[in-house]
């Protein structure tokens, strides 16, 4: 508890505001240049690495809440999977996950999984499977294939999501890399940002090894042990 | 100051004059009924027999039907079509034509989570056209919420299109020195680091000056604060809130007898 209320200092309750607008704003970029991901939780990775867990987990519901209530409620359902997103990311920081950046490849995708795997509930129950973004195309696809909802909406988003979240964790380690030391010095965890150094080539290697290693294992073992 | 983010529309209503707790209730009491409730019709005639003459009570009928037009048809009508053709279930095929054979049971169940859906949104919609975020955040804040969350709720809607102003002048600014942001698709993913740097390197240098300002201003401390306005709570309002529970229990009662 005490660990909690540290992280949130006043630093930190300003930031949240500034992540979320940058969430938004980042959001609208990529839009525009009609790139094929979202990108738009670049924000809630950053407090969630500079702040805690709990602290992204706090962003992300709120940048959604906020999003939800002021521009378009049809993303207000979604604030528990921006949550997720936040808190994941605040736990590989917590575990030195954020330290270089092949390790920061395998950061994205344990967001990717969290963001899966909340988000597969709500698009289940309250959308019944199909919602209002594109890739309901690959889920209507998969479920004429006689697939059942709640693998078709799984399979589809393990399809999406991990080239979203490995390109926003990759982005957010690039913002704080691009801080002052003495900047992030004032957040409650600037030690989750530190560099280590090593030889570029192998880890680069090992890494993309082990996100394709995790993906297959996403898809060939977890999606079928599913309830049909 | 700039203009704030949000939808709210000032008029001098009956619906405007509530307290915002229980706005909120009335919608999410709405959303808990439009889904809790087992029969096909209840959504529906929640819109007709609720949220639309509310928005007429509120006076904001014109800026609902538009809001509601643009935000939900599209993705109500999208559900509704994608879960009519595609859903794999029940057997009593209407027509067959290519690829497409909608049921009868494919069509109830889109034309459930549509409706759902609509009510989910557009009472949403409602609540925000008639509230003022932050009125709404100050009488939380009165009920025991914790200041820092109405800061950032209230400083967020402030800040976002101060942003979206400060992105369109950086992508502006950056076309101006010839960067392809149309061209192909590793060239439009290059140009995305001149146009994320500036923008968010530029708003987090703001943030220690505030924390800064805000500490100096009494953010952190403890003491009982006082309100400026006082928000009005009459004994209407908390009837109203009483009875919606109860409409909310009700639903579920007959959830649970069907």
């Amino acid at each position: 508890m005490n660990s909690i209320k540290k992280d949130f200092n006043t630093m930190t309750w300003v930031l949240i505001p500034v992540a979320i607008a940058i969430n938004v704003a980042i959001g609208q970029i990529v839009v525009l240049l009609k790139l094929p991901v979202y990108l738009d939780s670049i924000g809630t990775v950053l407090v969630g690495v500079i702040c805690g867990p709990w602290a992204g987990l706090l962003t992300g519901m709120l940048s959604n809440i906020i999003w939800g209530l002021a521009v378009d409620p049809n993303a207000l359902p979604w604030f528990p999977v921006a949550g997720v997103i936040g808190l994941v990311a605040g736990i590989c920081a917590n575990l030195g996950l954020f330290k270089s950046w092949w390790k920061v490849l395998i950061s994205g995708f344990f967001i990717a999984l969290g963001a899966v795997i909340s988000g597969t509930p709500i698009s289940v129950y309250l959308y019944g499977g199909i919602t209002a973004s594109g890739s309901s195309f690959i889920t209507a696809y998969l479920m004429q294939t006689g697939k059942g909802v709640v693998e078709a909406v799984l399979s589809t988003n393990f399809l999406v999501e991990p080239v979203d979240k490995i390109s926003t964790a990759l982005l957010a380690f690039a913002i704080i890399q691009g801080l002052s030391q003495r900047f992030v010095a004032r957040f409650p965890r600037p030690e989750n940002a530190q560099v280590e150094e090593g030889q570029g080539r192998t880890q680069l290697f090992i890494a993309i090894g082990a996100v394709v290693v995790l993906v297959l294992i996403a898809i060939f073992v977890i999606v079928p042990l599913l309830p049909k | 100051m700039q203009e704030r983010l949000s939808l709210y529309i000032q008029r001098d209503s009956w619906l405007h004059a509530l307290n915002p707790l229980t706005k909120l209730s009335l919608t999410f009491a709405f959303i808990l009924v439009g889904f809790l409730s087992p029969w096909y019709w209840t959504a529906l005639v929640l819109v007709f027999a609720g949220i639309l003459p509310l928005s007429f009570f509120g006076r904001v009928q014109r800026e609902y039907f538009w809001t509601a037009l643009r935000l939900l048809v599209p993705v109500a009508g999208f559900i509704f079509i994608m879960q009519a053709l595609f859903l794999p279930v029940g057997t009593q095929e209407l027509f067959r034509w290519l690829i497409f054979h909608p049921t009868r049971e494919s069509l109830a169940q889109g034309f459930l989570t549509a409706t759902r859906i609509f009510v989910m949104v557009s009472s949403f919609i409602l609540f925000l056209l008639t509230t003022h975020p932050s009125e709404m955040m100050s009488d939380l804040t009165r009920r025991g919420l914790p200041g820092q969350f109405a800061y950032v709720i209230v400083s967020t809607l402030q800040i976002i299109p101060q942003m979206q102003a400060k992105a369109q002048t950086i992508i502006a600014a950056q076309r101006s020195r010839g960067l392809d942001t149309e061209g192909s698709y590793f060239k439009r993913i290059g140009a995305l680091v001149p146009l994320v740097g500036p923008l968010v390197f530029g708003s987090l240098v703001e943030v220690e000056e505030r924390a800064i300002a805000i500490e100096a201003r009494g953010f952190t401390s403890t003491r009982q604060k006082t309100f400026l306005r006082e928000i009005k709570d009459s004994p209407i309002d908390r009837t109203i809130r009483i009875s919606l529970v109860g409409l909310v229990l009700l639903t579920l009662l007959a959830k649970l007898w069907r």
